[in-house]
């Protein structure tokens, strides 16, 4: 039958098909929602700090489901493609360029490590896409190093800083003792507690140690030496639980009080409960249902991971509803259009998920985002593994930030 | 001061105590078999995995026995199946296998446990220190030490006073000739590669006590072992023990004084020793040639 039909479609037949195609192509991709919408993300999912890049790869793919559920950004499903940046710049380079010029996506996110994200920058902002720094916290990015076209969801390190240095100089002391990474974020991280420190007329000492360290004693020694009121454990995933671990072994928390910037939800979870203990600064936190979508998103993380959600899971969650709104609101997928329609942009409280005004400073590119900052505990009787924090502040971001002329960023947009 | 660095000389020979256990496995695989096993740190990390998952059933100290022996049959079966196939290959071939092992190895720990470090809880009395002045002796430590100890002698005892230790020290200097002597030199260097293995895993269990469990936990511990070797000496298992310690101390006194060098000392001390001494500090000319 169907071998009839097509004998008898002739020459002329064939022709008016032919020409008729190209006008009616456009509507036919059209109809069928035409090719998706490439998110790329890009982060440390094999090395030291790989639980946390898991947890934020984890709160993106939460999110383009739900934005998928929805219909997609601008009528178009949205795709994520995941790559490892192994915790090495080269690689992380490597990827993005990967990602943009072979794989043509339309927006990249990462990366967990500084360094990593402040050079996936250069490309973005070289190929002109848009870009989203979910994690990295270095000053630099949205600081001195700012451009047009990336937007950062974590705090600054300067941010992280302010909001806990005086909790901790008010509560145990002026005479602090560092041990830090020796990277991107180890420096800014750092120097921002010194300034502060200093301001407060405190004295300090510490050492530096490579990112993915995982022997603790020799400094630990110099610390007791130094009879420091606070020990920060400024050290990151793996060689934070590490160093944790091996302060509790020697004895030290009961020498000084332990504290720092951040103590993360994955990495407070490894560690022993005596490890627990400290006091810290969160960026987001889980146990607060009182606030619009935090019940629904806690429990949507669990549904989908089997995990309580964490702050990198909200990172990965407001990065990508951060892009559906700014093309939203651009109409476009071109990056100089969805960075001038993030500029200044307040996320909705079921996105933001915190309390009060949660936006991107126009001037710097950072979300302005509370800060809390409290004391880890094991987990009380009968209650979650995972409930090992207590919020004792809220900081307002925007206050902890500081003005965008502080942070040295000068935003040029192309012309 | 000079507590500073008698503490910090202790406490180096602490850390190289720990290089040695794991540089002693790979050096074993390395001096027998000419293979230069990448894969070393991942069975590390095996060797802690298989000790988180068998502690709840068996306890602490018993799985510290039968995780590291459990990672020998897994490291027994890798060397038949995997490793025997290269051994008559350019060396690059092995290098290239337990590199590409290694990934297998990480991504499948990943895959099972996830990329979550997991929290290795050892016995309470473990974690105090000694006392109020030696705060950086823990128990812990000191019993990482017993064990290191015990294993270099009983190492040391095997392969000098077993049939089966002779036959591997008389491989290591000339495998063909053993060969020739009527030595099952395939199960000699089967066997010798679990033993190689044992010692990763029962490093991993160890680690895993004071470190962060995670499938990563091996590659910063394995570059230290390889050094170590280098600078006692390839074919040198007493080599392999004088050179852990000299870079444990290194490294500790290093932390101390100009703790971003701490990991770059342990190079600077390799390309030293090669420079003045090719073969290593205890080293026998000719090996890996």
């Amino acid at each position: 039958m169907s071998d009839q039909k097509w004998r008898t479609v002739g020459r002329r037949g064939l022709l008016r098909v032919g020409l008729a195609l190209p006008l009616t192509a456009p509507a036919l991709i059209s109809a069928r929602g035409e090719t998706p919408v490439k998110i790329g993300i890009i982060d440390p999912l094999t090395g030291g700090l790989s639980a946390l890049a898991v947890t934020e790869v984890e709160g993106a793919k939460y999110a383009v489901a739900q934005v998928n559920a929805k219909g997609g950004i601008l009528g178009r499903q949205v795709e994520l493609l995941v790559e490892d940046s192994a915790n090495d710049v080269g690689t992380g380079v490597q990827k993005a360029r990967k990602l943009i010029e072979r794989d043509k996506v339309d927006v990249i996110l990462g990366d967990v490590n500084s360094a990593i994200s402040l050079a996936i920058a250069q490309v973005t902002s070289e190929l002109k896409v848009f870009h989203i720094v979910l994690g990295g916290h270095t000053d630099a990015i949205t600081g001195p190093g700012c451009t047009w076209n990336v937007f950062r969801v974590c705090n600054t390190t300067t941010m992280d800083t302010a909001a806990i240095t005086e909790t901790l100089v008010k509560k145990f002391g002026k005479k602090f003792f560092f041990i830090t990474p020796d990277y991107a974020y180890g420096h800014s991280l750092q120097d921002g507690f010194v300034k502060r420190l200093k301001a407060l007329g405190g004295s300090y000492d510490g050492n530096m140690l490579p990112i993915e360290a995982t022997d603790f004693s020799a400094t630990l020694i110099k610390a007791r030496a130094y009879k420091p009121d606070v020990l920060l454990n400024n050290m990151g995933g793996a060689a934070q639980i590490a160093c944790m671990k091996q302060i509790v072994q020697f004895g030290m928390q009961k020498q000084a009080a332990l504290g720092g910037a951040l103590f993360e939800l994955e990495s407070a979870q490894s560690v022993p409960p005596e490890a627990q203990s400290g006091w810290w600064v969160m960026e987001w936190w889980w146990d607060r249902p009182e606030l619009p979508g935090v019940k629904e998103f806690v429990a949507g993380i669990q549904k989908a991971t089997g995990k309580t959600a964490t702050a990198r899971h909200w990172m990965g969650h407001v990065g990508i509803h951060s892009v559906r709104l700014a093309a939203e609101k651009a109409k476009s997928l071109a990056g100089p259009a969805m960075a001038k329609a993030m500029e200044g942009m307040v996320l909705p409280p079921e996105i933001a998920l915190q309390p009060g005004k949660v936006y991107y400073r126009a001037g710097d590119h950072q979300l302005m985002s509370p800060i809390l900052t409290g004391e880890m505990h094991p987990p009380p009787a009968g209650k979650s593994k995972a409930d090992i924090f207590t919020v004792h502040q809220v900081v307002d971001g925007e206050k902890a930030a500081g003005t965008v002329a502080e942070t040295g960023c000068k935003m040029v947009h192309p012309a | 001061m000079l507590q500073l660095v008698l503490f910090n000389v202790t406490n180096g020979l602490i850390i190289g105590a720990f290089y040695v256990l794991m540089a002693l496995g790979l050096s074993m695989i390395l001096n027998l078999s000419n293979v230069i096993n990448f894969a070393h740190g991942t069975f590390l990390a095996l060797g802690g995995y298989l000790a988180y998952v068998m502690i709840p059933y068996t306890g602490y100290w018993l799985a510290l026995l039968l995780a590291p022996i459990a990672a020998a049959v897994i490291g027994f079966a890798v060397e038949r199946f995997m490793i025997r196939r290269v051994y008559d290959r350019d060396p690059v071939y092995s290098l290239l296998l337990t590199f590409g092992l290694a990934f297998m190895i990480q991504d499948g720990a990943r895959f099972i446990w996830g990329a979550q470090p997991l929290p290795l809880t050892i016995p309470d009395v473990m974690q105090q220190p000694l006392s109020e002045d030696l705060f950086f002796v823990t128990y812990y430590r000191l019993f990482m030490m017993a064990i290191v100890a015990v294993t270099v002698v009983g190492l040391f005892a095997f392969l000098r006073y077993t049939r089966l230790g002779v036959r591997i020290r008389a491989g290591t200097l000339d495998l063909d000739t053993v060969s020739v002597l009527g030595v099952n030199v395939r199960l000699l260097r089967s066997l010798n590669f679990g033993v190689g293995i044992f010692l990763a895993g029962l490093s991993g269990v160890l680690a895993a006590g004071q470190n962060s469990l995670n499938p990563t936990m091996g590659d910063g511990l394995l570059m230290p072992s390889f050094i170590a070797i280098i600078v006692g000496g390839v074919g040198s298992l007493g080599g392999t023990l004088a050179g852990g310690l000299i870079i444990g101390v290194a490294s500790a006194l290093t932390t101390v004084f100009f703790p971003e060098a701490s990991d770059a000392v342990m190079y600077v001390i390799m390309a030293l020793v090669l420079l003045v001494r090719p073969r290593g500090l205890f080293g026998e000319e000719g090996m890996l040639t």
